[in-house]
């Protein structure tokens, strides 16, 4: 019954003293949507860095597909299908849109290349990357703007490339940070909406402070207090959990 | 004397030495962990202080050298202040890159000025007459003047860490090297505060300067051999550490003193050997606190760009026409007699190729190597000595040369590519000082002469041409071997840059460029950043072994100077000056450069000046190079709002309708 693509055991990384992230175990499953939240200080980013590479554990596992992945750098995970967006946007905005986002589909390329083309053919001149990117860029509503500098793009136009992107990589799971942290409730609902309709057929993490956007789109929803997992459920189990209530509403708010 | 006593007196001539460095340090390690800035000009600062007290001391007599003690320093102290608010402060906020270079440009001003005013050769600086006497302490004599500066150094060491630590000049200082915008953002006008520290470093260089003229003499090149030293030291003890550069001044004063008494062949390379195995497993120096250092700097290097000037079609005929005219000048030159011209651009060629190569890693990689020379010599000692002992024939010789070149670029980069930004830029320069250091210790490099009197031979296996016997008559003139020479050398660089633009045009470069952009990024789309920079950094070493190796094949000589770091710096002023990361930038930059230097130091002495006040300019004015000269004056705000919207509004935008009206 349970086919998890992700699945973190006793992850805990320890900063001198502090401990992040204690003794995390998750499992995400194939194709849901689950988002991790928690308040300011649960540890949300450490995990997410845990995930993605950036950081080592201090100790426990991350298993990606079936395949330990916790000593593998960032971009030996990518290479596995494990994506992941930008909370500030991160493009390469000196370059144009195609360019970035065939660079990405280059990365992805089936087979990689023998020497005599990775050093010496054009890097335009192979067809299977370039009709990847076309269906990237159609997909992602971009296809019209391929020859644009991506440092002229418009704000939204930008998150679209930021999104198209990941896409590019083709990637079995993507973990997406904060994705519409400081934009207003149009604006997020605009990111949102692109996420599911270019996103919506892979796994995707959703690392996110704001409660309400959590409760809308997810699947399940796994709560990170202090550093410990306090709660997992669908939206509504966790919503009327008692101790989550009292760790995200306690204080003024309760 | 006793052994204990021997071994006595070299501790102390290592604490002599070392208080020294402890004083320049300081000074650096204050500068660059306050603003960010690596001062090469810090060892010109120090001859500088050390003159000041010369001419203040010799007409004042026996008082003198009290009155000049206090006076150098704060005239050093002074130029130091108007320096950081004329020149550096201009450039904040820009990756530390472009303080190098225009502190390497300050280099060549403040040294010009220097043996002007006072001569190129050394002269002595009397120590004070109540000083200049032995005294016996613990059983043995010993120069008082030299207790005198280890007591005079302790105490200004001590007094610089009070500074720092328990004033609120310190206070301020400290907090704005954390944040300086937070301190900012506090009211406080750091901008006041960083030229007082630039001053504050400058004296302190001064007074290690008087310090160590009185000890030995005073010289034109007392700077430049001590700046790396103190580099070095700087790295050590860790980027921005006070500590790290006391403890680091000491350490490198005993280990040099001891070096040359007890392992005189060590001597000079010990120093590199430790900082290249203290980076190695501890890259942030002995007390350095985080790698930050290198990371965080805010400014991105600035590239140029050929686009929005020229259309892609007019530099490629450009490009045609200049290698034509390339290819007519020995004929000319041969028909109306000025055969030095073919001389001149030989030489502009092989600059052209190491400008080229060093591109590939500063202006696609974003690696600064501070050392790409350690390549250029590697490559010329190669190749001469693969003509010496190998084969004759120039092929093998420049193959041996790639390869070598190559090989090392690979140690060096595996070594150092982990480790980012200014440690990578320092772990380069210590590994070219250790060669240029090295090359004097063997007989089969020839030691300080080098290796000369070799010949080439043109062709494999007794196929081809040597240029000794070759002679084609033409009309009433005759072509010697030199044209073949010539033309080769053409070939070689003309296919180099075809080469280095294929490589870029390829999915392989096409990655260098992201990581240009944004390495983070290019990591999270799956790209092994470090992997690629290590290759980029191969490709580079072995083309500029190649240029060196060219050089030695024609000339038939190699010397130590290759290896001398002043090329490296050299290479970047061409790079940069023809506009980084365009491949043909750099070549135009080592022509202007080249050709400059020879007009203008056959027309004046102080030539060097010149080129250091128009470079100095350069840097602050034109940051994105000669092909970008028209763009960045389109750009300027006064060009802009002279010419209106038009331009103004398409600035950037590389449309070739644009580039027309432009």
């Amino acid at each position: 019954m349970s086919d998890p693509i992700l699945r973190t055991e006793n992850l805990t990384k320890e900063f001198g003293k502090l401990v992040a992230v204690d003794d995390v175990t998750l499992d995400v499953e194939r194709g849901e949507f689950r988002s991790l939240i928690g308040p300011n200080g649960a540890g949300k980013t450490t995990t997410f860095n845990l995930l993605t590479g950036a950081l080592r554990p201090t100790r426990g596992t991350v298993t990606f597909n079936g395949e330990n992945v916790t000593a593998l750098p960032p971009h030996e995970r990518v290479r596995r299908g494990l994506g992941r967006s930008f909370q500030i946007t991160n493009v390469f905005s000196g370059l144009t849109v195609r360019e970035n986002v065939r660079l990405a589909a280059q990365a992805a390329r089936e087979g990689g290349f023998t020497p005599v083309e990775e050093y010496l053919r054009r890097s335009d001149a192979f067809n299977d990357v370039n009709e990847h990117t076309d269906r990237v860029l159609d997909r992602s509503g971009l296809l019209g703007r391929g020859d644009e500098p991506a440092d002229v793009l418009a704000y939204g136009d930008k998150r679209r490339l930021e999104i198209a992107i990941v896409l590019a990589t083709d990637p079995d799971m993507v973990l997406l940070d904060e994705p519409t942290a400081g934009m207003s409730a149009e604006e997020t609902r605009a990111t949102m909406d692109l996420i599911d309709e270019v996103l919506s057929d892979r796994t995707l993490l959703l690392i996110e402070h704001d409660i309400d956007l959590v409760m809308r789109v997810s699947d399940r929803i796994t709560v990170l207090h202090r550093g410990e997992v306090l709660a997992e459920g669908t939206p509504e189990a966790v919503s009327e959990d008692p101790e989550v209530r009292e760790a995200y509403f306690g204080g003024v708010e309760a | 004397m006793s052994v204990a006593s021997a071994v006595a007196e070299q501790v102390l001539n290592g604490l002599v030495v070392g208080m020294v460095y402890v004083l320049l340090a300081a000074g650096l390690s204050i500068i660059f962990g306050v603003m960010d800035v690596i001062n090469f000009a810090h060892g010109e600062l120090f001859a500088l202080g050390a003159y000041f007290a010369f001419a203040i001391a010799g007409p004042l007599g026996g008082a003198g050298f009290w009155v000049a003690l206090v006076v150098a320093p704060l005239l050093v102290g002074v130029v130091g202040m108007g320096i950081e608010r004329l020149t550096v402060k201009r450039l904040y906020g820009r990756d530390p890159l472009y303080h190098i270079l225009l502190t390497f440009g300050l280099v060549l001003i403040i040294n010009d000025l220097i043996t002007s005013v006072w001569g190129k050769s050394a002269q002595p600086f009397p120590v004070p007459s109540v000083l200049d006497q032995p005294v016996a302490l613990f059983g043995f004599n010993y120069s008082l003047y030299n207790y005198g500066i280890i007591v005079f150094g302790s105490a200004l060491a001590l007094g610089t860490w009070l500074l720092l630590n328990r004033t609120r000049f310190g206070m301020i200082i400290r907090a704005g090297s954390e944040d300086r915008e937070m301190v900012r953002t506090l009211g406080i006008n750091i901008d006041r505060y960083y030229t007082l520290t630039f001053g504050f470093g400058a004296a302190l260089a001064g007074v290690a300067g008087i310090v160590l003229g009185a000890y030995q003499n005073v010289s034109p090149t007392m700077g430049s051999s001590v700046i790396i030293p103190a580099f070095v030291i700087v790295v050590l003890g860790g980027l921005g550490s006070f500590r790290g550069a006391v403890v680091g001044g000491l350490f490198v004063g005993l280990v040099q003193t001891f070096a040359r008494t007890y392992t005189p062949f060590l001597e000079g390379l010990i120093v590199f050997l430790l900082m290249i195995a203290v980076l190695v497993v501890k890259p942030t120096g002995l007390f350095g606190t985080s790698v930050g250092a290198g990371d965080h700097h805010d400014g991105a290097l600035l590239h140029g760009s050929g686009g929005g000037v020229l259309s892609a079609e007019t530099r490629a005929k450009l490009g045609y026409a200049g290698v034509g005219a390339l290819l007519i000048v020995p004929l000319l030159a041969e028909v109306t007699g000025v055969t030095y011209s073919v001389t001149l651009l030989e030489d502009i060629l092989i600059w052209a190729l190491f400008a080229l190569s060093l591109d590939l890693v500063l202006g696609y990689a974003g690696l600064v190597s501070l050392g790409h020379t350690l390549f250029y010599g590697v490559g010329a000692y190669a190749s001469v000595l693969t003509l010496m002992h190998v084969s004759p024939s120039v092929f093998v010789a420049l193959v041996v040369a790639v390869a070598v070149c190559a090989a090392i670029a690979w140690g060096v980069g595996y070594l150092s590519i982990r480790v980012s930004g200014v440690f990578f830029a320092m772990i380069t320069l210590g590994f070219a000082e250790l060669f240029y250091n090295a090359v004097f210790k063997f007989d089969f490099t020839g030691g300080s002469d080098g290796l000369f009197g070799v010949d080439a031979f043109y062709g494999l296996a007794g196929l081809g041409i040597d240029p000794g016997e070759f002679t084609v008559p033409l009309g009433p003139f005759v072509l010697d071997g030199g044209v073949v020479q010539y033309y080769f050398l053409l070939a070689v660089v003309v296919g180099s840059y075809l080469l280095a633009r294929r490589l870029i045009r390829a999915p392989f470069g096409s990655v260098l460029q992201s990581i240009r952009e944004s390495e983070e990024r290019a990591s999270f789309i799956g790209y092994d950043v470090t992997a690629y920079k290590r290759r980029a950094f191969v490709v580079s070493g072995g083309l500029a072994g190649l240029a060196g190796g060219l050089f030695a094949a024609n000339n038939g000589y190699v010397a130590p100077s290759f290896l001398h770091w002043i090329n490296s710096g050299e290479v970047i002023v061409m790079t940069v000056l023809g506009g980084m990361g365009t491949l043909y930038g750099p070549m135009l930059g080592a022509g202007v450069f080249v050709a400059a230097e020879d007009v203008l130091s056959s027309y004046i002495d102080q030539w060097q000046l010149v080129i250091g006040v128009l470079f100095v300019l350069f840097v602050i004015f034109v940051p994105r190079g000669l092909v970008s000269l028209p763009q960045t004056v389109a750009d300027h705000p006064i060009f802009e709002s002279a010419v209106g919207d038009r331009v103004g509004e398409q600035a950037g935008v590389t449309d070739p309708e644009v580039d027309r009206h432009e």
